[in-house]
């Protein structure tokens, strides 16, 4: 017969007539008593092998019982110090006792409620007498330590062992004890012989081509050990966040957008109808560039520039109104590291990125846009914004509404509410808020509109369109639940959490 | 955007409501007012979006409450007397602040906390409409303490000193002067001063003078209003004190100077109406703009009370708002709002003919009337609806491109990163041994061309677009030395530099950059990567020998694409990776998206 050497072995020391515990067998063999059992139970599986078991108690001293035994119990010591004090006579104050016995901290409630208990006196308003015919030096606990310190917890009577297991100063134990005996056929089969099957490490060309894999044995590994520790290489999370994005906009039928970082004012302000005064086209919030500073005039659609003037300058339609603010075409041919990528909307509804478009049409991109602020946990200079738009005849707001329930929904955040707010370039305008999927917290998600006449009369749009955007990054803060906007973008990004960050899907 | 601070106890009994705090809290959010706190004297701070400019006060408030509830209906037009005092504007007057307005109000039974919330309307109104009191700026004073002559000699006017004679005009008997005045022509006490000082003084030795300075610098002649005490108000930096208003004062004079007359205009109709919300009594003002001045008017009635119109079809209202709505509902709606609404025919379609009361100043288009009916109805009764519009969807090109590099990266064993564009000349030229060039050269080093520069930054860690990805990643690997190694990491994303020639004078591309670090990387791991990379797209790879101030020379490469030079390769040299902390070699290379197109 060929068995594993670890069965062979558990055999050889195993004996017909004397049950051997696995202890004994381990050290006799040299293997852990972990292999050992696997062994005896895979032996006793076959019917070689008997196992029985057997469960041992084993009694030991904490580590204050230790202590107790050594020094006395609490208790004890109190009444040797009152009888030394006269307490038998004369009841003796506290104070006095505790110094005599050297008590210290808890130990004086120990021993005030056992002295009590155990009747060796009376403890009246801080004095204490001592009955002098208790006999201390048979206390049963004190005894019982002394034997479960020398091995003979067996001595010991169960209701003392449960007061001192009470005391904590003692602690009972199980163990399971197995022993093997070999069995009948276990006899037998060693009559007759048995050898050690021969195992293989590795799978080798040579063990498939020989065809000698088919007699050998595989060493068994210990499939439940820790394996090392490897660095995936992946995409990172905030870019798994904008591939889900976009998967969801191109299935509900948008079309990306491309266009410059480095625009001029012209496409990210003044076709927004924002006037050349508004507090938000100052340097502190937009990035202002030195260099390269403004378009040539060559550059601008000239008649589309001309539209837009007279837009903030008049209004449009019959009963229309313009600003009262500055307009010059300098102003406008300013370049600027975009705020937003609505510039990339106004260069698409003109016809200046993708010739004229007819209604309907679905666009969006998920890229970056740049703000002049402070850098923190929750601000970016640089974030991606979610931008979308839809164009078509008759647009009303709960198309708008519609289109962003919908949206939202596939990240797993419902109940949307639309509260009206003002922008510039749409009306009218919403911030979105939204349930958040852990939190239950109403938060703000997104803003969004629809385009004024102002905007879209000069880029020659006869239709409606809504827009909406949203930081990316606030997305992916939901989503993942990173609480510093720095570790997600950038490269103060620490490596740590871009690995062990969940993938997005 | 803007906040305001209001006592709710002033707020119920203005909106003669007995709302608690907890309702009126609510009910301010339906009207776009949020609550964003308490002050310490238990007054409400509410924010809200920067169009409804007319509630910057709790009277403001208080008139949207009122009409939300149904308490008031359509357009109020506080009644005017006639006027009695004449603003002559002198042809002096600075070319930069030529206009000017104002109203007076009589009657006011004053206290310190309607003081106060004319203080805050007014700061509130120079914050917002008024940019920081550049395109208007208010001024107010005690009525009493003027003294306007009825009658008024020509010798004054001829020295153009003093007021002009207009004697002769009807209904005018009393007279201010708008006009300029060189920065130490006159001297008067400033609001929160004992000195004489002149006005060139003031902005030096006041600190309202000093905050306010730059404004008016630049003049040539400072903007100065007399009677015929004298100087009694240099706009827009400070009032004098001999007409300083107080608890006890009953009847104000309203000044507002600036540089469009459409704005200080409304900004004077919205004081108007929060005063005549406190039981004053408006008295109009005569302006009167000299010969040659801007102003498309001579003579002005002042505060412009008029209402504007506007038209909108039912139709419009309909399909902005999806939803059918009889014509009565819509009338309500708008009276709600505060608006006028006349029913009537356009086109023998039915529409409305609208008022909008003088104090809006964000109705520019009959799209905002539509927008207030949609608010008195509640934009969240609408249901949503899915639009029946079928558009086919797509990545860009570019994209798709992008997406697949990246991929192919991730599967040789890159970690993708995704750093910021704006970086610091000193990170993306200096630390890896780049000069900054101002002009584009065309056999520069990779990374070495004229930055896209950032006019006014905050911080000097970011003040360029970076002109490539590799100072990103090796930062990268500064703030991970004490991370485990290998650090492969690659980066597809933007860089630009300055270039003439195009649209936007910066040329921008997609970058493709990866760094190997680990104690035994090399050349050849980077040119094994680069060569899977260039295989999976189909390109041919060369890379004949180049220096470049990153790498090690006799290690470094130019990647060639088919026959394209479109980047760099190479061992990073010692004297970078010192400067970037790092204690192990690093190979590297970075390259044009556009090549594997």
């Amino acid at each position: 017969m060929q068995l594993p050497a670890a069965q062979v072995a558990v055999l050889e020391a195993a004996s017909a007539t004397d049950d051997r515990t696995v202890d004994a067998v381990a050290s006799e063999v040299g293997e852990s008593p972990t292999v050992v059992t696997r062994a005896a139970f895979e032996l006793r599986d076959e019917g070689l092998l008997e196992v029985t078991e057997q469960v041992d108690e084993s009694v030991s001293l904490t580590e204050e019982g230790e202590t107790y035994r050594e020094d006395g119990l609490p208790e004890v010591r109190l009444y040797r110090a009152a009888m030394d004090a006269g307490a038998d006579e004369e009841a003796v104050e506290m104070g006095q006792l505790v110094g005599a016995s050297g008590l210290a901290g808890p130990e004086v409630q120990i021993a005030l409620s056992n002295f009590a208990r155990k009747g060796y006196g009376h403890i009246d308003g801080g004095a204490v007498s001592a009955d002098a015919d208790a006999a201390p030096d048979t206390d049963e606990e004190a005894t019982a330590l002394d034997a479960i310190a020398a091995g003979d917890a067996e001595t010991v009577d169960e209701d003392t062992l449960d007061a001192l297991e009470r005391r904590n100063l003692v602690v009972r134990e199980e163990r399971t004890v197995r022993s093997l005996l070999l069995t009948d056929a276990g006899v037998d089969a060693m009559m007759e012989g048995v050898n050690v099957a021969e195992t293989v490490a590795q799978v080798t060309p040579e063990l498939l081509t020989s065809g000698e894999w088919a007699d050998v044995e595989f060493t068994e590994y210990n499939v439940e050990a820790d394996a090392e520790a490897v660095t995936p290489a992946r995409k990172h999370v905030l870019r798994q966040t904008a591939d889900r994005v976009k998967d969801v906009l191109v299935g509900m039928g948008f079309q990306e957008m491309e266009g410059p970082h480095v625009d001029a004012e012209f496409w990210i302000n003044d076709c927004l109808f924002m006037p050349q005064d508004h507090p938000a086209r100052t340097h502190w919030d937009q990035f202002v560039l030195s260099n390269p500073s403004k378009m040539d005039d060559d550059d601008m659609p000239s008649e589309l520039v001309d539209r837009v003037a007279r837009a903030h300058r008049e209004g449009v339609g019959e009963d229309g109104d313009g600003y009262h603010s500055p307009w010059t075409e300098d102003v406008a041919r300013g370049l600027d590291l975009r705020g937003h990528t609505t510039s990339l909307s106004m260069r698409y509804l003109s016809g200046h990125a993708e010739g004229e478009l007819e209604p309907p049409q679905r666009w969006f991109s998920v890229e970056k846009v740049y703000r002049n602020d402070t850098l923190d946990a929750t601000h970016l200079l640089e974030f991606f914004q979610i931008e979308g738009w839809v164009m078509a005849e008759d647009l009303s707001v709960r198309d708008l509404m519609g289109t962003f329930t919908e949206f939202y929904e596939q990240f797993g955040i419902t109940g949307i509410e639309f509260k009206p707010h003002y922008n510039p370039y749409t009306e009218p305008s919403f911030e979105l808020f939204g349930r958040h999927p852990v939190t239950d917290e109403l938060i703000e998600i997104g803003n969004s509109g629809i385009f004024r006449p102002e905007v879209l009369e000069p880029l020659g749009v006869d239709c409606e369109v809504m827009a909406w955007g949203l930081a990316l990054e606030r997305l992916a803060m939901l989503v993942t639940g990173a609480e510093d906007i720095r570790d997600l973008h950038g490269t103060l990004a620490d490596l740590d959490f871009l690995r062990n960050a969940e993938v997005i899907y | 955007m803007p906040v305001v601070d209001v006592d709710p106890d002033e707020l119920r009994q203005l909106a003669s409501t007995e709302r608690d705090d907890e309702e009126l809290k609510r009910d301010l959010f339906d009207l776009g007012l949020e609550f964003e706190g308490e002050t310490e004297d238990g007054e409400f701070q509410l924010e809200f979006a920067p169009d409804r400019l007319d509630r910057l006060s709790v009277e403001g408030v208080a008139r949207s409450l009122r009409y939300q509830d149904g308490t008031d209906r359509g357009v109020y037009v506080p009644k005017t007397n006639d006027a009695e005092w004449v603003i002559e504007v002198d042809e002096s007057v600075p070319d930069e602040r030529p206009y000017v307005t104002g109203a007076i109000v009589r009657g006011l039974d004053m206290s310190q906390t309607k003081l106060d919330s004319l203080i805050q309307l007014q700061e509130k109104l120079h914050a917002t409409m008024g940019r920081q009191r550049v395109k208007g700026a208010i001024g107010i004073h005690d009525l009493t303490m003027l003294k306007g002559s009825a009658e008024r000699s020509s010798a004054d006017r001829s020295s153009g000193q003093g007021p002009r004679d207009n004697a002769a005009r009807e209904g005018a008997g009393k007279a201010i002067s708008y006009r300029g005045i060189t920065p130490d022509a006159d001297t008067f006490v400033a609001l929160d001063s004992d000195a004489e000082l002149t006005p060139g003084e003031v902005l030096t030795d006041h600190p309202t003078g000093e905050q306010y300075a730059d404004i008016v610098e630049e003049y040539e002649r400072y903007p100065a209003i007399y009677d015929d005490i004298g100087l009694f108000s240099f706009p827009p930096v400070i009032n004098g004190r001999r007409t300083e208003v107080d608890d006890e004062s009953r009847d104000l004079f309203i000044e507002l100077t600036g540089t469009d007359q459409w704005t200080i205009d409304k900004m004077c109709t919205i004081l108007c109406y929060a005063l005549d919300a406190r039981g004053g009594r408006v008295e109009e003002v005569r302006v009167e703009y000299p010969e040659g001045h801007p102003s498309e008017q001579r003579d002005l009635l002042r505060p412009d009370l008029d209402v504007d119109e506007k038209t909108v079809t039912h139709a419009r209202v309909e399909q902005l708002l999806g939803v059918e709505l009889d014509e009565s509902d819509v009338v309500d709606y708008l009276e709600r709002a505060g608006l006028d609404a006349e029913p009537l025919e356009r086109d023998g379609e039915p529409a409305y003919r609208v008022g909008i009361p003088p104090y809006r100043v964000d109705v520019l288009n009959p799209v905002d009337v539509v927008d207030d009916v949609g608010r008195a109805h509640g934009f969240n009764e609408l249901s949503p609806r899915y639009p029946d519009v079928s558009t086919v969807g797509g990545r860009h090109e570019t994209a798709r491109l992008e997406s697949a590099a990246r991929d192919a990266l991730v599967g040789s064993g890159f970690e993708d990163m995704l750093d910021f564009h704006m970086t610091s000349e000193r990170d993306c030229f200096d630390r890896m041994g780049l000069d900054i060039p101002d002009e584009l050269a065309p056999d520069a080093p990779l990374g070495q061309r004229p930055p896209v520069t950032i006019a006014e930054p905050y911080s000097e860690d970011y003040t360029v677009v970076r002109t490539w990805a590799l100072p990103s990643l090796l930062t990268v690997l500064e703030n991970n030395t004490h991370r485990a190694y290998p650090q492969n990491l690659a980066e597809i994303g933007l860089a630009a530099h300055v270039d003439e020639r195009e649209e936007t004078k910066a040329a921008e591309r997609r970058t493709v950059a990866a760094v190997l670090a680990r104690t035994d990387a090399g050349y050849e791991d980077a040119k094994a990567r680069l060569q899977a990379l260039a295989g999976a797209f189909g390109k041919a790879l060369e890379t004949p020998a180049t220096t470049h101030p990153s790498f090690i020379e006799g290690r470094t490469a130019a990647v060639e694409l088919d026959g394209e030079r479109v980047g760099v390769v190479g061992e990073v040299h010692p004297r970078v990776l010192v400067e970037h902390d790092l204690e192990l070699p690093v190979a590297a290379f970075e390259f044009d998206l556009s090549a594997l197109e």
